[in-house]
């Protein structure tokens, strides 16, 4: 329960969401066709019927909105915009319907996403995390469908002479067994997910709290911008871990959520003085400048002219705070300072630790496969920002 | 006379550098008509763009008054601040940074549109983007609207500036510097569609430059202040201004302007000023602040009193420069220059 729930994410992929998914996937395929752009129309299925079968309702609702939009937009060159002719203003009719206005801005947000995939597809790094990543939700998701959870411990597995029921990787296990003999495999499938969120969630927290005391001590100044300083100093000064390991040791977490709280709480100072020097710096430029001579308030300041300028250095951030928050969480779950849950990618290190694996070569694939699968999460993550970087920025952005 | 838009009275303004208090203007004194064009001319530093800012509300001043229709602008709240705010825009200088690149020109356009309520519907909204649009040269508008900032020119953005000002029905635009970075060849078309909006708007400009001839090109018709250091040193009618220079400063700064014809600019004469460097604005000299480096320095008055803006014979303008006002001819200081030249 909780956020996996609510983003659709803890739905795994279920025959209900592929129905969802191709039912869905049915209105930019048949508006596709009808306008004769057959390509788009077939992307458009396929990602209504992949986001219907990975997320159910709210993936398939996605899609369709984006997909939809992307065809219209390629279908909406035709139509009379009055801002597309030529004629002279007493020729043209500014006059449109409700229907005309809800396509007009379908297609202007088809043309967006059109620009942010390019911009992904052109960065060939950005592009790379951008699969890894896609292949971490692939296994997350449809996973499951291939590969059972191996939970109870198996006795029966333990080979004739061995010293333990460790075993390197055969055809049948193909990353081997664990202490208790179960599947290596198995784990790695299922032990991301809880890690990720939790992470994820820390980060978006930890970027919340930092972009919007950051913003407010940037703009406002004075009293309020010392306050907040001083207290991201006092942060700063204290070595985050080893108290987030004593605060975690005497805390008991049932619910991870409040370690990812702990984290936000420890590690917004970094991005807040990051987000303050920018809008340091954005609130002087000469476009906040007019906004103040056309008295656009204080609220079209912040969110129309500065923070579009921010997102993407925030959105960035974000990512290297959920990478940071992850590194954390491993460590406290390996030093046995949160309640063990598994699967877990951590709680496999750490009883790799515990059950003497370091000693033993046949243990060798249970010990590294955890941290390949984590190492490589964090290089997508990081490689992915480069694709962000361009997607957010729309000078980098090529227009459409 | 009418009431004047804007007016400046004894306006000082310092920017606090560590301990060091910068004084940027002192004592300026100015008016801004209805519908008229005033240049404010002077070399980088001289404190033309804080006049722009402070006229336009965007900076407040240290000391003095500023007036909009003859009231002091500190008491205007809740929507008649507003409505002033809005009668006063500015164009900045560089038409790169002026522009949020996070929005389309539609886009640009339609917030001040919607905030203020100028525009009733969608319909009307978009009839008058493009109304803003054709007014600013930028036709046709379908083919900027959708366009980010960093998709046009120069000189397509400076004129997205112009149509953003103009927005809110303004009746003043400050246009800082607005043409000089963009292409000489564009400059002129800038420049005659900013007289046009005048007077189509009923807009008064205030032109800050540092090219004096493009001041004398725009201002012809309107007024030009020249300044030096801070304060405003002359200011009349710009044929006055430009064909009988009365301060020194002036005069040097007109000599330079160089001619089309590099035979008359071979001839003219050239006033050589005693020293070739600006003083800092943290030791700006004693008295006239020109005097260091005046070719008609009078010791004993010059580096003694602080020349005030007034009238002087001989002249229809008025002028900040003590041995004019006072009715004596300016008389040249030493001959050291002279050999120089010779």
């Amino acid at each position: 329960m909780g956020i996996d729930h609510a983003i659709g994410f803890g739905a795994a992929a279920s025959p209900t969401g592929l129905i969802i998914g191709i039912l869905c996937g049915l209105i930019p395929l048949v508006l596709g066709l009808r306008k004769r752009f057959v390509r788009p129309a077939l992307l458009g299925f396929a990602a209504c019927v992949f986001g219907g079968a990975a997320a159910g309702i709210w993936g398939g609702a996605l899609m369709i909105v984006l997909t939809t939009a992307v065809v219209i937009s390629y279908a909406y060159v035709d139509r009379q915009d009055p801002f597309t002719s030529r004629a002279s203003i007493d020729q043209v009719s500014f006059e449109e319907t409700r229907f005309d206005f809800f396509i007009r801005q379908m297609a202007a947000l088809g043309r967006s996403t059109r620009a942010a995939t390019r911009a992904l597809v052109r960065n060939k790094a950005g592009f790379i995390g951008f699969l890894g990543l896609l292949f971490f939700f692939l296994m997350i998701v449809f996973g499951p469908l291939f590969i059972e959870y191996d939970g109870e411990s198996h006795m029966e597995r333990r080979r004739p002479g061995a010293s333990s029921l460790y075993q390197g990787p055969t055809r049948e296990f193909p990353l081997g067994l664990d202490w208790a003999g179960r599947d290596v495999l198995s784990h790695v499938v299922y032990g991301g997910k809880n890690l990720i969120l939790v992470s994820a969630e820390a980060g978006l927290l930890t970027t919340i709290v930092a972009v919007a005391l950051g913003s407010l001590a940037g703009l406002l100044g004075g009293v309020v911008d010392q306050v907040f300083s001083a207290l991201s100093n006092f942060i700063l000064t204290v070595p985050s871990f080893p108290l987030l390991l004593v605060l975690a040791s005497v805390i008991t977490f049932d619910n991870m959520t409040y370690l990812a709280l702990l984290f936000a709480a420890l590690y917004w100072p970094t991005l807040m003085r990051a987000v303050r020097a920018q809008v340091f710096s954005l609130r002087e430029r000469d476009y906040v400048q007019a906004a103040i001579a056309l008295d656009l308030g204080m609220f079209h300041i912040i969110f129309r002219e500065v923070l579009p300028n921010m997102i993407s250095y925030i959105v960035v951030n974000m990512i290297f705070t959920i990478r940071s928050a992850m590194y954390n969480l491993v460590g406290l779950v390996f030093l046995g300072m949160v309640p063990i849950q598994e699967p877990d990618w951590g709680v496999m290190i750490y009883f790799g630790r515990a059950k003497g694996a370091i000693f033993n070569p046949n243990a060798a694939s249970m010990l590294i496969s955890p941290i390949i699968a984590i190492a490589l999460f964090q290089l997508f993550l990081v490689l992915f920002t480069r694709s962000l970087e361009e997607i957010f920025n729309p000078r980098l952005r090529q227009g459409l | 006379m009418s009431q004047p838009l804007v007016e400046l009275r004894h306006v000082d303004r310092s920017f606090k550098q560590g301990r060091v208090m910068i004084p940027v203007l002192q004592d300026i004194n100015l008016t801004v008509a209805p519908n008229e064009i005033l240049c404010l001319v002077g070399e980088s530093g001289c404190g033309k763009t804080t006049t722009g800012k402070i006229i336009v509300g965007l900076l407040s001043q240290s000391a003095g008054d500023v007036l909009y229709q003859g009231r002091p602008v500190g008491e205007f709240r809740g929507k008649e601040r507003s409505a002033y705010r809005r009668a006063l825009q500015i164009v900045h200088q560089d038409p790169f940074a002026s522009l949020n690149s996070a929005h389309t020109i539609g886009q640009i356009l339609s917030y001040p549109l919607k905030r203020h309520k100028m525009v009733h519907s969608r319909a009307e909204l978009r009839r008058r983007i493009w109304e803003l649009l054709t007014l600013v040269d930028l036709t046709p508008p379908g083919d900027v609207v959708n366009k980010f900032p960093h998709q046009l020119s120069g000189g397509q953005r400076q004129r997205v500036s112009i149509a953003r000002a103009l927005t809110v029905e303004p009746k003043l635009i400050v246009a800082d510097e607005a043409v000089s970075m963009v292409d000489v060849s564009i400059r002129v078309s800038l420049l005659k569609m900013m007289h046009r909006l005048r007077d189509q708007l009923n807009l008064a400009i205030v032109f800050i430059t540092h090219d004096l001839a493009l001041a004398k090109y725009f201002a012809w018709e309107g007024r030009i202040g020249v300044m030096y250091l801070g304060r405003m040193v002359e200011l009349g009618p710009t044929p006055d201004v430009i064909v009988n220079p009365a301060h020194p400063y002036t005069r040097a700064l007109i000599s330079a302007i160089p001619e089309a014809d590099p035979e008359l600019t071979r001839r003219k004469e050239r006033m050589i000023l005693r020293s070739e460097d600006i003083p800092s604005l943290t030791e700006i000299p004693a008295g006239c602040a020109f005097h260091p480096r005046c070719p008609f320095f009078v010791p004993g008055l010059c580096d003694s009193r602080v020349p005030p803006l007034a009238d002087a014979e001989g002249f229809r303008h008025q002028v900040a420069c003590l041995p004019l006002t006072q009715g004596d001819a300016l008389r040249e200081y030493g001959d050291a220059f002279r050999e120089e030249q010779s």
